[in-house]
């Protein structure tokens, strides 16, 4: 802008114009149109009109400089001839280019004229428009003021209106905030509730599953017990034929060893009987032999002990289960069925 | 049943033990029972120690052999020699059972005898071995020309305290003995002790003398004799000598039985034709005829209880023993195992009957029992015959055959261990043994 200001300045060299005038009016031009510029442009950013900017481009670049064939030397004469020629042809363009630059000098300073004019004319009509814009704007400032008091009572109106909504938007929500709270709290409670009440049901369950592990484990208890005490008996049902067996053995061999001792007296018969109780310590040794039952024959009677006691070691089972089971204490009886 | 253990700890074996009971207990009932149905085969081992001695002694055998061979004789006891004797005690403080024991005896006897202006005073004991307990401890005596009767009379106490049986060693043997002289056959009837010994000759006769008979007082014998050419029964008092001829009659006259009360006489009389068993009461000489068959109905013999009576008919063919329960009775047969069974004995008992068996052309004793039936041969000699049987039931006496003569020998009633008596000279036959006398 001030660029162009200048530029206009420097070449402004009109005779019949002074030059005060003609900077001041187009000083003023300058302002309107900067004033209108700066108006117009206000709202957007564009950038310059591509006019000028060709022409700047244009006195900034370079002549480009002439290519050199260095590789086919041509004819010196036909070199020569082509220099002369080209020399004065360059005068003729150089002639003919003169000629054209005054033709274009004096179009330009018509047309320079013809501009200055038009923005006088111009300037006058921005006047005048300015003038009538300003009055347009002072009214259109009272009636936006007007408006605007409105607008802010509106506003007010519509702040309150707004407040109050607010104000009921706020209540409302807080109403909801309690509501959602609330909701939130029985959620929450209901949640803790059913939480409890999970948790209650997982307690009882696991109370029941542990009351049921329990149980199963007592079935099972009682099962293992129960099989262990068919074992046992088992075994003791074993154990106890083997002692029998045992038994027997050692009750054959006391029976034959009485046998031996006994001298069934000349008074014994048949009907004679006399039952002993024996008791005998571990190593076979009679403790003792008590009558449990007389025959009534003191002879026989007598006979029975004899035999009883003469038996000085009674052959008993090593085995103590069996010997405290059977040969501990235990009964003879005297009965004579084989009298000759 | 209790049961206790003396292992340590072992409080679970206890509770085995108790559940082991438990179960035991209904499977086996109360508590073990042995019965014991028989016993040893044999004589009951008995030790007669030599009585300790003071003063003089008479001759002969020593009280303590008497009563030894006693025992020995019934078969019973099986003495211990003395010379195996470890000790010789004579009182019960000074017998070491422990000893006894390891001579394996059951009885002791020890005791002392002295003799005390011509009284034999014994003293003496009877321990069981096994017991460790006096079963006797007595004194007895006797004067002292009588130290056999004192040793008899132990014997029998010996005897009863060990067996529950009276003892039979006091009473006495009836025979006869022949002895063939050079002018002819010597007939003796002879009573001595049942060991043979202090053998009186009652009476002698060149005729056969038979079937001695004890009364039941045992002072009296009737017997048969053909000291008159024919036989005739007599009732001989044995203290005063004194003879009656009490059946006399035409044919036989034989085989006298006393009853119970020693009032009558049974006997064989062949008077009515045929040889009946008749009954004599003695103080009237009334006859009752007690069998009437064509056979030969003889020897009889009161059962136990003097009600019934036995005898020996051929009624069947054979001689058989057949038994009359009363007077009018139809006679019931007893024997049937051989064509031979004769001489029938009654067991005092009432348990069996003795008779002379023939089998296999031996003569044996026999006996049946009476509740079964079940026949038992006792003897293993051959020509056995008139069987007589201690009044207490447990010994036999019959005569056998011995090399051209013929001997007495006792074996136990059951036909056990037999004992020879000692030969008097001659042949010894009819003996009668007699009864108890309190």
């Amino acid at each position: 802008m001030i660029g162009h200001e200048r530029d206009i300045g420097d070449k402004a060299q009109a005779p019949w114009k002074s030059p005060v005038a003609l900077s001041v009016f187009l000083h003023g031009l300058v302002m309107v149109v900067a004033l209108a510029g700066w108006s117009w442009t206000k709202p957007d950013n564009q950038p310059p009109p591509p006019s000028i900017s060709a022409r700047l481009v244009t006195q900034a670049e370079p002549v480009p400089s002439p290519v050199v064939d260095t590789l086919d030397e041509p004819d010196r004469d036909q070199e020569r001839q082509q220099a002369e020629e080209e020399k004065r042809r360059q005068e003729q363009e150089a002639e003919r280019r003169r000629e054209k630059e005054r033709a274009a000098e004096a179009r330009r300073i018509q047309q320079q004229k013809e501009q200055e004019r038009q923005k006088k004319a111009e300037a006058e009509r921005k006047k005048e428009q300015q003038r009538l814009k300003e009055q347009q704007a002072a009214k259109q400032k009272a009636e936006a003021e007007a408006k605007e008091r409105a607008r802010q009572k509106a506003e007010e109106e519509r702040r309150k209106e707004e407040a109050a909504r607010k104000a009921a938007e706020e209540k409302r929500r807080a109403e909801e905030e309690r509501r959602k709270q609330e909701e939130e709290r029985k959620a929450r409670e209901e949640q803790e509730r059913l939480e409890a009440e999970r948790k209650r049901k997982q307690r009882e369950r696991q109370l029941r599953e542990s009351q049921l592990e329990a149980l199963a484990d007592e079935a099972a208890e009682e099962r293992q017990a129960e099989e262990r005490r068919r074992k046992e008996a088992a075994a003791a049902k074993a154990r106890q034929a083997q002692m029998l067996t045992e038994s027997q053995k050692y009750r054959a061999l006391i029976q034959e060893r009485l046998k031996r001792s006994w001298y069934p007296p000349a008074s014994a018969t048949r009907q004679m009987s006399v039952t002993l109780q024996i008791t005998l310590l571990p190593t076979g040794e009679l403790v003792r032999a008590d009558i449990l039952s007389r025959s009534g024959n003191s002879a026989f009677d007598n006979s029975a002990v004899s035999a009883a006691r003469d038996v000085g070691r009674y052959p008993v089972p090593d085995d103590q289960q069996v010997f405290e089971e059977y040969f501990r204490r235990f009964s003879i009886e005297f009965n004579p069925e084989n009298l000759k | 049943m209790t049961n206790r253990v003396n292992t340590s700890g072992a409080r679970l074996s206890l509770v085995m033990l108790v559940m082991v009971s438990l179960f035991a207990v209904p499977a086996i009932g109360d508590e073990l029972l042995i019965r014991i149905t028989e016993g040893a085969d044999s004589a009951i081992p008995v030790s007669v120690v030599p009585f300790a001695e003071s003063g003089q002694m008479p001759s002969g055998d020593k009280i303590s052999r008497i009563i030894q061979d006693d025992l020995k004789m019934s078969g019973e006891f099986d003495p211990l020699p003395p010379e195996q004797m470890l000790s010789l005690p004579s009182k019960g403080s000074d017998v070491y059972f422990r000893d006894w024991r390891l001579l394996g005896q059951r009885y002791v006897l020890v005791g002392q005898v002295s003799n005390s202006g011509g009284t034999l005073k014994a003293q003496y004991e009877l321990y069981d071995v096994s017991q460790e307990k006096r079963l006797v401890g007595a004194t007895a005596s006797a004067p002292a020309s009588a130290a056999r009767t004192l040793a008899h009379h132990i014997s029998d106490r010996v005897y009863e305290a060990i067996t529950g049986v009276q003892g039979a060693f006091s009473t006495k043997l009836a025979y006869v003995t022949l002895e063939r002289r050079a002018d002819g056959p010597l007939y003796r009837l002879q009573v001595s002790d049942v060991d043979g010994k202090r053998a009186r000759v009652r009476l002698e006769s060149d005729e056969p003398i038979l079937s001695p008979a004890w009364s039941p007082d045992a002072k009296k014998l009737a017997y048969v004799s053909f000291e008159t050419g024919k036989p005739a029964i007599y009732v001989h008092e044995l203290s005063s000598g004194n003879r009656k001829r009490v059946a006399d009659f035409q044919g036989l006259n034989s085989a006298p039985a006393w009853s119970d009360d020693g009032r009558s006489l049974l006997m064989t009389l062949s008077k009515d034709g045929n040889a009946e068993i008749y009954r004599m009461n003695l103080a009237s000489g009334d006859l009752k005829r007690l069998t009437n068959h064509w056979s030969i109905d003889t020897e009889p013999s009161y059962d136990h209880a003097g009600a019934g009576f036995f005898f020996t008919s051929d009624r069947s063919g054979g001689p058989q023993i057949y038994y009359k329960s009363s007077d009018g009775a139809e006679p019931r047969r007893l024997t049937f195992g051989s064509r031979y069974n004769a001489r029938p004995r009654p067991d005092p008992t009432g348990d069996y009957v003795y008779y002379v068996h023939q089998r296999d052309r031996s003569f044996h004793i026999a006996r049946t029992n009476l509740e079964t039936g079940d026949e038992t041969v006792l003897t293993r000699t051959g020509s056995d015959e008139s069987p007589s049987v201690s009044p207490n039931g447990r010994m036999l006496i019959y005569a056998t055959k011995s090399g051209q003569g013929s001997v007495l020998t006792v074996i136990a009633a059951d036909g056990g261990a037999a004992y020879s008596l000692p030969a008097s000279r001659g042949d010894v036959r009819e003996p009668a043994w007699s009864p108890i006398v309190r």
